[in-house]
């Protein structure tokens, strides 16, 4: 057999299965993309998103989980080392490549928000406490910043949003965004049991006493009858009968 | 249709058996076993992170040393057979040329899956190993005992792991393409290597011929249209990195992207014979 005509069928046909594929291909990519992040896009910024991983992870040949875990070991490293500009380059790069993993969002907030603004609370260089607290919140500002972006990526767990109340209750004592974030983690489905009456101490906590009793009169009613012994029944009653008594104390003061 | 049947298994089990007596073969499986071993040995860890530096690594070995045995098997296929003139005496039999391409892929196939099963079972002794070891350690409540089972038992896992196989076996027919083309073995490594890492790039390059509204070059414009037809889309096989970080993968995606890949074999092997029918040995 000739060798023109093979070629040029060879090529063809490729062509052909090239022509065929595309339109497959944009359909799987869809569908994997609206089930992992929620959009089919894509957007300007998921392209130029997308560009940059794509540049990372052509040179990396598809091992991405495997760089990413090198960079948390560096994060590791350097933290052992309180070397916390090293930390926070290491972990961001580490979300970059795997955006879909919790764990790395977690562990990232938590290093910034906690060990680095805490060390530069206690041990910074800074002589005047003002600045030392400055650059405290700075940390704290970045690890709810890098847990907002972790809520984007991963927005149907619940972990990141209980993680961002965490850090609004205990680093920035903002109660209000604390029970909203714990709110929008029970939606997801996957919340443990226990974070439903968060939101209530939460609410308590900000000063609004009335809306965390009326919070957990609607957690008890949402309960059933007999209501599910895991989601701690008993201790729900306790709050309503405590910040009731406490509503009641405070209307006989104004009343007096 | 029998007998080509016959003939293409002939050709299959001579290749695999051929593939078996080298020692290059054997050495990079236990390379790979060790590193699968040694991938136990992350235990500064929370038990979650352990876990998933263990999956990754172990994905990561299986990959690499899949992908390792599909280029050097598929390079040697071929080239090595005209540089040694043995095609010529395999040829003069009733063998047809395609038969041959076909059992030669099949051969190399049966090398990668038995490979790619004794990897298995090692990554899976390792995994129950770390279970073994954690549960020893930190479980004394069922609720950790439970998590780190999951953890361990996570039957995504198989979802992952014929994923990876697939994508090798991808990877392996796009090398015996090449290798119907080329006379020298680095080539076929060079040429598919190339294909591997700009796959990661093809769902880029497509969006932006085809979805972004952004006016570029037409010679922009044409690279990009060239990529995103001839290229597979590797990034299709991400779906192993959401199941590595513990996120649902609906069996209906991984069957799909299984198909794409038996259907992708299919067009390269059928591209590959008929190029090899017009080759002058």
């Amino acid at each position: 057999m000739s060798r023109t005509p093979s070629l040029v069928w060879g090529c063809l046909l490729i062509l052909a299965w090239g022509a065929c594929k595309l339109p497959w291909e944009i359909r799987m990519t869809r569908q994997q993309r609206m089930a992992t992040v929620g959009f089919t896009g894509p957007t300007a910024v998921a392209v130029r998103e997308k560009l940059g991983q794509g540049l990372v992870l052509a040179a990396l040949g598809g091992f991405r989980g495997l760089a990413a875990n090198a960079l948390m070991l560096e994060a590791h490293a350097a933290w052992e080392e309180q070397q916390w500009v090293r930390v926070r380059s290491a972990l961001e790069l580490a979300t970059l490549l795997q955006p879909r993993v919790a764990l790395f969002w977690d562990l990232a907030s938590w290093h910034l928000a906690w060990n680095a603004a805490v060390a530069a609370e206690r041990y910074g260089g800074q002589s005047s406490e003002t600045k030392r607290r400055i650059e405290a919140r700075k940390w704290t500002e970045a690890g709810r910043e890098l847990l907002e972006r972790g809520t984007k990526a991963i927005p149907e767990k619940s972990l990141l949003f209980q993680r961002l109340g965490d850090l609004y209750w205990q680093r920035l004592e903002d109660y209000q965004a604390a029970a909203a974030c714990y709110q929008e983690a029970l939606t997801k489905g996957d919340a443990p049991p226990y974070l439903e009456r968060f939101v209530g101490y939460a609410l308590e906590k900000a000063g609004d006493s009335a809306g965390a009793l009326a919070y957990f009169r609607r957690l008890r009613l949402s309960m059933g009858n007999p209501p599910d012994p895991a989601r701690k029944p008993e201790i729900v009653d306790r709050e309503i009968e405590r910040l009731q008594s406490q509503a009641q104390g405070s209307s006989g003061k104004n009343h007096r | 249709m029998r007998e080509s049947g016959r003939r293409i298994l002939a050709v299959a089990a001579n290749t695999f058996l051929e593939a078996v007596r080298q020692k290059v073969f054997a050495v990079m499986l236990i390379f790979a076993l060790v590193l699968l071993g040694g991938a136990n040995y992350f235990a500064e860890f929370s038990f979650q992170e352990q876990f998933k530096f263990l999956k990754d690594l172990g994905y990561a070995t299986i990959s690499l040393t899949g992908l390792l045995v599909g280029l050097l098997g598929a390079a040697q296929l071929i080239p090595a057979e005209i540089e040694r003139r043995t095609i010529l005496t395999a040829l003069c039999r009733p063998l047809r040329r395609w038969e041959f391409v076909v059992g030669k892929y099949l051969g190399l196939v049966f090398l990668l899956g038995t490979m790619l099963a004794i990897m298995a079972a090692g990554f899976w002794a390792v995994l129950r190993w770390k279970e073994a070891q954690l549960v020893g350690a930190e479980g004394t409540e069922a609720a950790m005992i439970q998590a780190i089972q999951a953890e361990a038992r996570d039957a995504r896992l198989w979802q992952a792991f014929w994923l990876v196989s697939a994508k090798l076996f991808v990877i392996s027919a796009i090398a015996v393409f090449f290798s119907t083309l080329a006379t020298s073995t680095t080539f076929v490594v060079a040429m598919t290597l190339m294909v591997y890492l700009i796959g990661h790039l093809q769902s880029v390059a497509r969006e932006q011929w085809l979805e972004s509204g952004e006016k570029v070059g037409w010679i922009l414009q044409a690279f990009l249209a060239g990529v995103a037809f001839l290229i597979p889309d590797f990034n299709l096989y991400g779906l192993i990195d959401e199941i590595v970080a513990g996120n649902a993968v609906q069996w209906r995606a991984t069957l799909e992207v299984m198909a794409y890949s038996v259907t992708y074999v299919f067009v390269l092997l059928a591209a590959a014979a008929w190029l090899f029918e017009g080759r002058d040995l």
